[in-house]
């Protein structure tokens, strides 16, 4: 009983602080992307001078490729374009000196760069980014989706491995919402949005940033100021890296693939309500999706589609993708997911 | 012979009519039967290739039955007009197919020959010669993105035709 005074008085609180914070997303988006766009104006007004590197291409016919690029202004994505067409279009990744980086990220220093495609030998790390890039997309679709008067506020979402059969974006919606129950035309709708921004071929432009301007950018969300500093935290060098896809700015733990261009087939599969935290009803927004290389059959893509429809469970542990610790079918309280992983 | 629409109504003919008559045939076919066993792969016509196809395999029958056979040394003799070619069908390619009881030719189609008469071409060989193989093994990736959800899908199948069965 008390417990669930505690949540009422926060949830007054909250109510409260979003009252006097309000603000239409749309308006939000734009202050976001002007603080993003601010930032990356800043750091290239940083590069005064012109330097050169050598990059080193390493990959199958590229053996002893010398291209010499721009410091900290050219890309993997402007090596590639030095290269075919198909290395601009299909490499999703690209992995500098060992280490994986996003393709538009600007290279700092001599290298040795490999492109990634979905077809590598061990597509592993592509797989992961992907995913991740496909529940940034999911997150952005349903931050857009929803009219100006209804809040949304995207908390951290757990990062699922490939053979979980489904990417999950974790969002509370406005306590009017609360007893909404998405219909099938609804996730049409959504998978339409998507559709769109696909269709739009937009790039994921990294920008590797402090946590304050980060701290500025979601001044307005609270859940999102305290996942810039778990971030913060965990990363080595103390920065956090914005991605932004169109006017959306993203946290993401990880590298993000180059365009939305990248995935084709794209659908959104199911919203599950999960249990209630302090913050209002969290609920799982599903999808699936697969690169443009890898098409599957519709049939396929039907029988995968339909298991993607089913909740996931996240396992507490960053575990082994080889063991899921449990059969699927259960019960959404047993799902930690108000927890944020790793 | 061969499974088709002219065998099926062939009225009596066995076999293609290549060169000047039958006796010309055989040593046609004789002749490119010892390019075979030499270079254990050669390129010819499709028709003769075809046609090569099922005296070749005879001939590992029969060398397979070992060198005192008389018949099989007869027909070594009669096949083979390169006589140093003898020892090797039945040192190296008969020991080769011992546990293989059919199927030691692999026949590829190539493109038309460049030549004014534009005929088809064809590549036949013995099966487990050192050269490079002729067809490419498909790859298939286990750890593909599509790949990994479909293990994830059989993997889900199967622990719940366990729990059914239980």
């Amino acid at each position: 009983m008390a417990c669930h005074s505690a949540c009422r008085v926060f949830y007054r609180r909250l109510v409260s602080s979003a009252a006097e914070a309000k603000m239409p997303p749309s308006e939000l988006r734009r202050l976001r992307s002007a603080v993003f766009s601010r930032e990356q104006a800043r750091q290239r007004a940083l590069i005064t001078r012109t330097e050169k590197i050598e990059v080193t291409m390493e990959g199958p016919g590229l053996q002893g490729t010398l291209l010499v690029m721009n410091k900290g202004v050219s890309t993997p994505y402007s090596c590639a374009r030095h290269l075919t067409e198909w290395h601009v279009n299909s490499s999703a990744l690209a992995l500098v000196d060992g280490e994986l980086w996003p393709l538009h990220h600007p290279l700092t220093h001599s290298c040795s760069l490999s492109l990634l495609t979905f077809k590598e030998s061990d597509p592993t790390q592509v797989n992961k980014a992907f995913w991740r890039s496909c529940a940034a997309l999911l997150g952005q679709v349903l931050e857009n989706a929803f009219k100006e008067e209804f809040t949304i506020e995207l908390l951290r979402s757990p990062e699922l491995p490939v053979i979980s059969g489904a990417f999950c974006c974790d969002l509370v919606l406005d306590p009017k919402l609360d007893d909404w129950t998405p219909s099938e035309e609804t996730l049409r709708s959504l998978t339409r949005d998507a559709q769109q921004l696909i269709h739009q071929n937009l790039p994921w432009e990294p920008l590797e940033v402090s946590p304050t301007v980060a701290l500025e950018a979601f001044a307005h969300s609270r859940c999102k100021q305290e996942e810039v500093e778990e971030r913060a935290a965990e990363s080595p060098n103390g920065t956090v890296t914005l991605y932004r896809c169109g006017d959306h700015i993203l946290l993401s733990g990880g590298p993000l693939v180059a365009r939305t261009g990248l995935c084709s087939q794209y659908e959104v599969t199911a919203v599950h309500n999960l249990d209630k935290g302090e913050m209002g009803l969290h609920r799982r927004a599903q999808g699936l999706s697969l690169p443009l290389q890898l098409q599957a059959h519709h049939t396929i893509w039907r029988r995968l589609r339909k298991r993607a429809e089913r909740l996931v469970e996240v396992s507490p542990p960053p575990a082994p993708e080889a063991a899921p610790p449990s059969p699927v079918a259960e019960t959404p309280a047993q799902t930690p997911s108000s927890a944020p992983q790793q | 012979m061969r499974l088709s629409l002219s065998t099926l109504i062939s009225h009596g003919r066995m076999a293609r009519r290549m060169g000047l008559g039958p006796k010309s045939r055989i040593d046609m076919l004789r002749n490119i039967l010892t390019g075979l066993v030499r270079h254990e792969r050669i390129e010819t016509t499709r028709g003769k290739a075809d046609e090569v196809r099922f005296y070749a395999e005879k001939l590992i029958d029969y060398a397979k039955k070992g060198d005192t056979d008389e018949k099989a040394m007869k027909m070594a003799c009669f096949w083979l007009t390169e006589k140093d070619l003898v020892p090797k069908l039945f040192r190296v390619l008969a020991p080769r197919f011992e546990n293989q009881q059919a199927g030691y030719t692999r026949m590829a189609r190539i493109p038309n020959r460049e030549n004014l008469d534009r005929a088809p071409m064809a590549v036949l060989e013995y099966k487990g010669n050192p050269y490079p193989p002729l067809f490419t093994p498909k790859r298939d990736n286990e750890l593909t993105l599509l790949n990994q959800l479909l293990k994830g899908y059989r993997e889900e199948r199967e622990q719940q035709a366990a729990a059914k069965a239980e």
